[in-house]
C-alpha cells in the first residue's frame, strides 16, 4: 500500500511537472517577447521592464523554469499582471465555487443516476427500465452549455423561480444555495443519464453473477442482496469512471460559469486567457490539472478501499 | 418410488410429478419432464446423471430459485405440509437459508469476493433478532472450526480470495450449515476441487450428517462420488427419473439399461486396461422436442418397437426401489434382463485395436532434463522496499521426463503442480532457465520462436476447452483447416485436408459447415483433435482431454485417441488430474508435487504399487463407483503448499503420513530402482 501510494504520487508529480513545463513552453517558446505578451501590446516600456525583472525574464529559460517550479512548490504562483496579487491568493479565492459547483453537479447526479440504475437493473425491460434508458440517451446527447442556457432562461428568466446570476450573498448559505442550483442542474444532468447507464450495465453483469443467486438461496432480503451484495460490486467501475469523469466536470464548469456569471475557477481562466493574463492561466490551470490528478488518485483509493482484492494488489 | 414410501413419515420432502420448461429462442427446453421422487429423513441422496439431464434445474425448483425463463408446468413440492411451489416469496425466503441450505459447485464464485466470512455469515443469520452480534459471530467461527479450518477466529475476518479451493468449499458448507437447516442441497459439490481435496470434503460432508442429523441431497455426476457418499440413489436422464433406489441396488443390481450403460462406461470400474471404453453411442435427445415413448429409447441397446411409442410403466422393486423400462415388467417383460454384472450391456464403438507393439528402444520424440522455470512474484524495487530476498519461484523444479513415438505418458498432479507450466514450456511458450529440451534429439529449449515455428507442426496443443478456445464464428471446416493458414502452408486443397481430418476424427461431412456453438461436448472434442492432427504431427500435448466431458463420451475420444496412436505412431503427453483416465490410456506416468516429478514409472506398476506417498494418496483418492469399497478414512490431510514457501526438505513434508526428521532436513534426490522406476522419496513404500 505505501509502495503503492508513493508509487502514485510520484507519477502524479511528473504529471503536474509536465503539465507546467507545456503552460511554461506556451508563455515562452511563442514567438514575441514575453513580457510583451503577459503584459499586453499596450504596456509601457517602463512597466515591461519592471515585469521582466520580477518574472526573472533575463534569466536563462531553464533558470526560469525551476524558478517556477520552485516557487510552486512552496505555494507562490507569481502575482496576477493587473492586480499585483498574488495568483494564489486569487485562485483560493475562487476555488471554493467551483469545487461547490462541481460537488453539487456530481452529488445531485450520482444521488439520482446510481438509484436509477440499480432499479433498472433489477428490473429490467420494466417501465422503469425504459424511462431510464430514454432518459440516458436524451441527457447525454446535450452538451452542457445548451442546457445551461436553457436552464436560465426558463427557470431565472422566465419562471423567476431561481436567481440567474453569481453566486449569492458572501455567508449567505441559503442564497448561496439557492444560486448553486441552475449551474448544478445544469452540469449534472448528462452525468444523470450516464451513471445510470453505467450502473445498469454493471448491475445486470453482477446480478447474474453465481454469488448472487448465492445471497438468495441463503434467503437474505431482496434489498440486502441488491444493495449490499451486488452494487457493491457493480460499483467499482462506476468509482472509476467518476474520478475519470472530473475533468470533463471542470470543463463544463467553464460553460455554466461563464454563462451564470460565477466567480469560479472556470470563469477565471476564461477571463485570464481573454485579458492575456498569464500567470493567473499558469497557476489557474496547474491548480485544476492538480485537482483532477488528485480526484483520480481519491477514486483509486476508494476501489481500494472497496475490493479486498485490489487493496491486497497494491 | 412406490406410494407408500411417499407418504411415510420418514419423507422430508417429497418432490410430485414436478415438470419445469424453460423459454427459449429455439422453443421450449423440457428439462424436468413430470419427476417423483422422495428424500427420506437423515439420509444421504444422490441425485446422478449427465450434464443437462436436470439435476440442478431440480435443486433450484426445491428452492424456488429457478432462473427467470423457468416455468413451472405443475407438480407439487411437499415439505412438511406445505407445498413449495406455492409458497409464497416471503415463505420462501423464510425457509431459504434457515431450513434448506445450499452448498454450491463452484467456491470460486459462488461466494462474494468483497465481503469476509463473518460478514457474510451475519448475514445469514439475520433473521436472529434476539441473539447478539457477538453471540452470532461465536456461532459462525464455533462453525468453521467445525469442518475444518484452522484459526477459524482469525479466519472468519478473511476474504474469500485468502482461502485456497478445497478451504473455501469448507467455508461453504460452514455457511450452509449455520443456521442449523434440516436439509441440506449440495451441487456438485467437488467438481471444481482436486482428488485429495474431493475425498476430504466427501468425508466432511458425511461426518457432518450424522453429527448434526441433517438430511442431504448431493447432485453428481461422479459415480464414485455418489457410491461413497449416498444412502439413496436417484438417477435421472433428459430431465426424467429413469431409476431410484438405496445405494447398493443401483451399484450392484441396476435395473435400467441407462443405469447399467452409465456404470459401465466409468473408467474407474474397468480393471481390465488393454480394453477399449465402452461408450454410449448417440447423444442426450433434444430437449425441445416432444416426446413419444422411452426417452433412452434412441440410445438404447435393447430398445423393442414398443418402446419409440408408449411410455414405459415405472416397476417399483421392493420398498425403496424404482425403475422405467418396458423389459422389468407387462407384455414385455424379460426375464433375462439384467444380466448379470460381468455381462456388458453396452459395446465398444470399434473393436480390436489393442496398443500397437513398440520397438523397445525407440530413439525418444521429446526428452526432457533437469528442466528449471521460474516465474517472477515481485518486481525487483518492490522486493527492495519490502526486503525480500526471494524474487522467484520454482513453477517447475529439476524435472526429467521423455516421450517416446507411440507412447502415452501421462502427467498427473493437483492443480497448482506446475503440469501446464511444464507443458507450455516444452512448446516453447514458457521460457525456461536451465535444464535441457530435446525434440527428436535436437536442443530446443528457448530456440527464437523464428527457429521454432516450423517445429510447431511436429508438436501441437490440444486444447481443454475446445469450444471456449475456438472462434465462435468460424464454421468447423475453416475451424480445422486453420493451422494451415496458421503456417502460411500453401498448395494444400483445404476442402479435401478438411474432409480427410474429419474422417480421421469420425466426424460426418455435413458437421463441416457447423459453427462450435452447434456442436456437443464430445463434437467439439473431436474438433480439437482434428485441429491438433491437422499438420501431421509427431507429438500431441494435450491438456485435460476429457475435462468437463460425460463418462458416455469420454470413452469416444479416448477411444479415437488410441486409434490414431495406432495409426500414426503418435506420441501423446497427457496432462491431467483425472486418474481412472490416464490409467487407461498412458503407458507411463509422471506424478508432479509442487513443481517437481515425485514419481515414474509404468503406469500399471505405478497404479500396483505406489511407491511415494503422494502417489499412493492420489491413487487411494479416487472415490470407487461400489459402495462397498467406501473408504473408512482420508488417506492425506492438508492441501499443496503455495510455491512462495516450498519447504526446505521433501516438498510433501507437511501431509505425509511417514514424514520423518530427515525428510523435513533434505530434499530427496531422485532414484532410480531395479525396475526403471524413478522416484524422490528418502523412504519409499515397500
Ligand atoms: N436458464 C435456462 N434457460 C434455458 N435452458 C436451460 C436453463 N437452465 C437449464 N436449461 C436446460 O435445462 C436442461 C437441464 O439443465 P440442468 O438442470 O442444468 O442439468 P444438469 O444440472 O443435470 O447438468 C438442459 O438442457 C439445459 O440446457
Ligand atoms: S423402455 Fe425400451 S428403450 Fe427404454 S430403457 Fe427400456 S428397453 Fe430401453
Ligand atoms: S521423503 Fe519423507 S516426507 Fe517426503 S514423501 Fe518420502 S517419506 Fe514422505
Ligand atoms: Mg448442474
Amino acid at each position: 500500500m505505501l509502495y503503492y501510494l508513493t508509487k502514485r504520487l510520484g507519477l502524479s508529480a511528473v504529471v503536474i511537472g509536465l503539465v507546467v513545463l507545456v503552460l511554461f513552453s506556451l508563455l515562452h517558446f511563442i514567438p514575441g517577447d514575453p513580457a510583451t505578451i503577459a503584459l499586453g501590446p499596450r504596456a509601457t516600456e517602463e512597466a515591461i521592464a519592471r515585469y521582466a525583472e520580477k518574472m526573472h525574464l533575463n534569466e536563462p529559460v531553464w533558470r526560469q523554469f525551476l524558478i517556477y517550479i520552485g516557487n510552486a512548490l512552496t505555494g507562490d504562483l507569481g502575482l496576477d499582471v493587473f492586480s499585483d496579487r498574488p495568483v494564489t491568493a486569487i485562485i483560493m479565492e475562487r476555488i471554493c465555487f467551483t469545487l461547490a459547483l462541481v460537488g453539487a453537479g456530481m452529488g445531485w447526479a450520482m444521488l439520482l443516476g446510481i438509484p436509477l440504475g440499480c432499479l433498472a437493473a433489477v428490473k429490467p425491460n420494466s417501465w422503469l427500465d425504459r424511462v431510464t434508458g430514454v432518459l440516458s440517451v436524451g441527457t447525454i446527447a446535450v452538451p452542457s452549455f445548451l442546457v445551461s442556457i436553457w436552464a436560465l432562461l426558463i427557470f431565472a428568466v422566465q419562471l423567476r423561480w431561481l436567481p440567474a446570476i453569481g453566486a449569492g450573498e458572501p455567508g449567505q448559505i441559503g442564497d448561496q444555495l439557492m444560486h448553486l442550483i441552475l449551474p448544478a442542474f445544469a452540469i449534472g444532468l448528462s452525468w444523470v443519464g450516464y451513471l445510470a447507464r453505467m450502473v445498469r450495465a454493471s448491475m445486470l453483469e453482477v446480478m447474474g453473477e453465481n454469488y448472487i443467486r448465492s445471497a438468495r438461496a441463503f434467503g437474505l432480503q431482496p434489498r440486502r442482496v441488491i444493495f449490499g451484495y451486488a452494487l457493491r460490486v457493480a460499483i467499482l467501475p462506476t468509482i472509476t469512471l467518476i474520478g475519470m469523469g472530473f475533468g470533463g466536470m471542470i470543463s463544463s464548469t467553464v460553460f455554466a460559469e461563464i454563462i451564470f456569471a460565477r466567480p469560479g475557477l472556470g470563469k477565471l481562466i476564461f477571463d485570464a486567457v481573454m485579458a492575456r493574463n498569464f500567470p493567473i492561466v499558469q497557476g489557474a490551470v496547474l491548480v485544476a490539472t492538480g485537482l483532477y490528478i488528485l480526484v483520480v488518485l481519491f477514486s483509486d483509493i476508494l476501489i481500494a478501499w472497496f475490493d479486498p482484492r485490489v487493496r491486497e494488489s497494491l | 418410488m412406490p406410494k407408500d414410501a411417499l407418504h411415510s413419515p420418514e419423507t422430508l420432502l417429497d418432490v410430485r410429478n414436478l415438470s419445469v420448461d424453460f423459454r427459449t429462442p429455439q422453443g421450449r427446453v423440457k428439462a424436468l419432464r413430470d419427476i417423483s421422487f422422495p428424500i427420506r429423513k437423515n439420509r444421504i441422496v444422490g441425485i446422478v446423471g449427465e450434464s443437462g439431464s436436470g439435476k440442478s434445474t431440480v435443486l433450484w425448483a426445491l428452492l424456488g430459485l429457478l432462473a427467470k425463463n423457468a416455468d413451472v408446468m405443475g407438480g407439487e413440492v411437499r415439505f412438511g405440509d406445505r407445498d413449495l411451489l406455492q409458497a409464497s416469496e416471503a415463505q420462501l425466503r423464510a425457509t431459504r437459508g434457515e431450513e434448506i441450505s445450499v452448498v454450491f459447485q463452484d467456491p470460486m464464485t459462488s461466494q462474494i469476493p468483497v465481503l469476509t466470512y463473518g460478514r457474510q455469515m451475519l448475514d445469514i443469520l439475520y433473521r436472529r433478532p434476539n441473539v447478539s452480534a457477538a453471540e452470532k459471530r461465536r456461532l459462525a467461527v464455533e462453525m468453521l472450526g467445525k469442518v475444518g479450518i484452522p484459526d477459524p477466529d482469525k479466519r472468519i475476518d478473511q476474504y474469500p480470495h485468502h482461502f485456497s479451493g478445497g478451504m473455501r468449499q469448507r467455508a461453504g458448507i460452514a455457511m450452509a450449515l449455520l443456521t442449523g437447516p434440516q436439509l441440506l442441497l449440495a451441487d456438485e459439490p467437488t467438481t471444481a476441487l482436486d482428488v485429495t481435496m474431493e475425498a476430504q470434503i466427501i468425508h466432511l460432508l458425511q461426518d457432518l450428517q450424522k453429527e448434526l442429523d441433517a438430511t442431504v441431497v448431493v447432485v453428481s455426476h461422479n459415480l464414485g462420488l455418489i457410491a461413497e457418499l449416498c444412502d439413496d440413489v436417484v438417477v435421472m436422464y433428459a430431465g426424467e427419473v429413469i431409476e431410484a433406489g438405496e445405494v447398493r441396488e443401483i451399484f450392484h443390481n441396476a435395473q435400467h439399461p441407462y443405469t447399467r450403460a452409465l456404470l459401465e462406461c466409468d473408467p474407474a470400474r474397468i480393471d481390465d486396461v488393454s480394453r477399449k471404453l465402452p461408450v454410449i453411442p448417440g447423444d442426450i435427445p433434444d430437449l425441445t422436442k416432444p416426446r413419444s415413448g422411452c426417452i433412452y429409447a434412441p440410445r438404447c441397446q435393447r430398445a423393442l418397437p414398443v418402446c419409440h411409442e408408449t411410455l414405459p410403466p415405472d416397476v417399483a422393486r421392493g420398498e425403496t426401489s424404482l425403475a422405467r423400462c418396458h423389459l422389468l415388467d407387462g407384455l414385455h417383460h424379460d426375464p433375462s434382463w439384467p444380466p448379470p454384472l460381468d455381462v456388458m450391456t453396452v459395446g465398444q464403438e470399434c473393436s480390436a485395436g489393442t496398443k500397437p507393439a513398440r520397438a523397445k528402444h525407440d530413439a525418444a520424440l521429446l526428452e526432457v532434463s533437469e528442466l528449471n522455470v521460474q516465474f517472477e512474484t515481485v518486481g525487483p524495487l518492490r522486493a527492495r522496499l519490502k526486503g525480500l530476498s526471494q524474487r522467484h519461484v520454482d513453477a517447475v523444479l529439476d524435472v526429467g521426463l521423455s516421450v517416446a513415438p507411440g507412447e502415452t505418458v501421462g502427467l498427473v498432479g493437483e492443480s497448482g503442480s506446475g503440469k501446464t507450466t511444464l507443458g507450455r514450456c516444452v512448446l516453447n511458450l514458457v521460457p525456461s532457465q536451465a535444464g535441457s529440451v530435446r525434440f527428436e534429439g535436437k536442443e530446443i529449449r528457448n530456440m527464437p520462436e523464428a527457429r521454432f515455428k516450423p517445429l510447431r507442426r511436429d508438436m501441437a496443443m490440444m486444447f481443454q476447452d475446445p469450444v471456449g478456445s475456438l472462434s465462435p464464428r468460424k464454421s468447423v471446416r475453416a475451424l480445422i483447416t486453420e493451422p494451415f493458414q496458421i503456417h502460411g502452408i500453401t498448395g494444400v486443397d483445404l476442402d479435401a485436408e478438411a474432409e480427410r481430418l474429419a474422417e480421421m476424427v469420425r466426424l460426418p461431412k455435413h458437421f463441416l459447415s457447423r459453427y462450435p456453438h452447434e456442436l456437443s461436448g464430445g463434437q467439439a472434442r473431436r474438433v480439437g483433435v482434428a485441429r491438433a492432427l491437422a499438420l501431421n504431427p509427431k507429438l500431441i500435448i494435450a491438456d485435460e482431454p476429457t475435462a468437463g466431458l460425460d463418462v458416455s463420451v469420454q470413452g469416444e475420444i479416448l477411444n479415437l485417441m488410441a486409434d490414431l496412436q495406432a495409426e500414426h505412431g503418435l506420441g501423446y503427453l497427457i496432462i491431467t488430474h483425472n486418474l481412472p483416465v490416464v490409467r487407461h490410456i498412458a503407458d507411463r506416468l509422471a506424478i508432479m508435487y509442487l513443481g517437481r516429478i515425485v514419481e515414474e514409472g509404468r503406469t500399471d506398476e505405478v497404479f500396483a504399487r505406489p511407491v511415494h506417498p503422494y502417489t499412493r494418496a492420489l491413487v487411494e483418492g479416487v472415490p470407487q463407483p461400489d459402495p462397498d469399497r467406501r473408504r473408512v478414512h482420508v488417506s492425506i490431510s492438508g492441501e499443496v503448499p503455495s510455491l512462495l514457501n516450498r519447504p526446505k526438505g521433501c516438498d510433501f513434508a507437511g501431509r505425509c503420513p511417514f514424514a520423518q526428521d530427515r525428510c523435513r532436513a533434505e530434499k530427496p534426490p531422485h532414484v532410480t530402482m531395479a525396475d526403471g522406476r524413478r522416484h524422490a522419496c528418502h523412504f519409499p513404500l515397500g
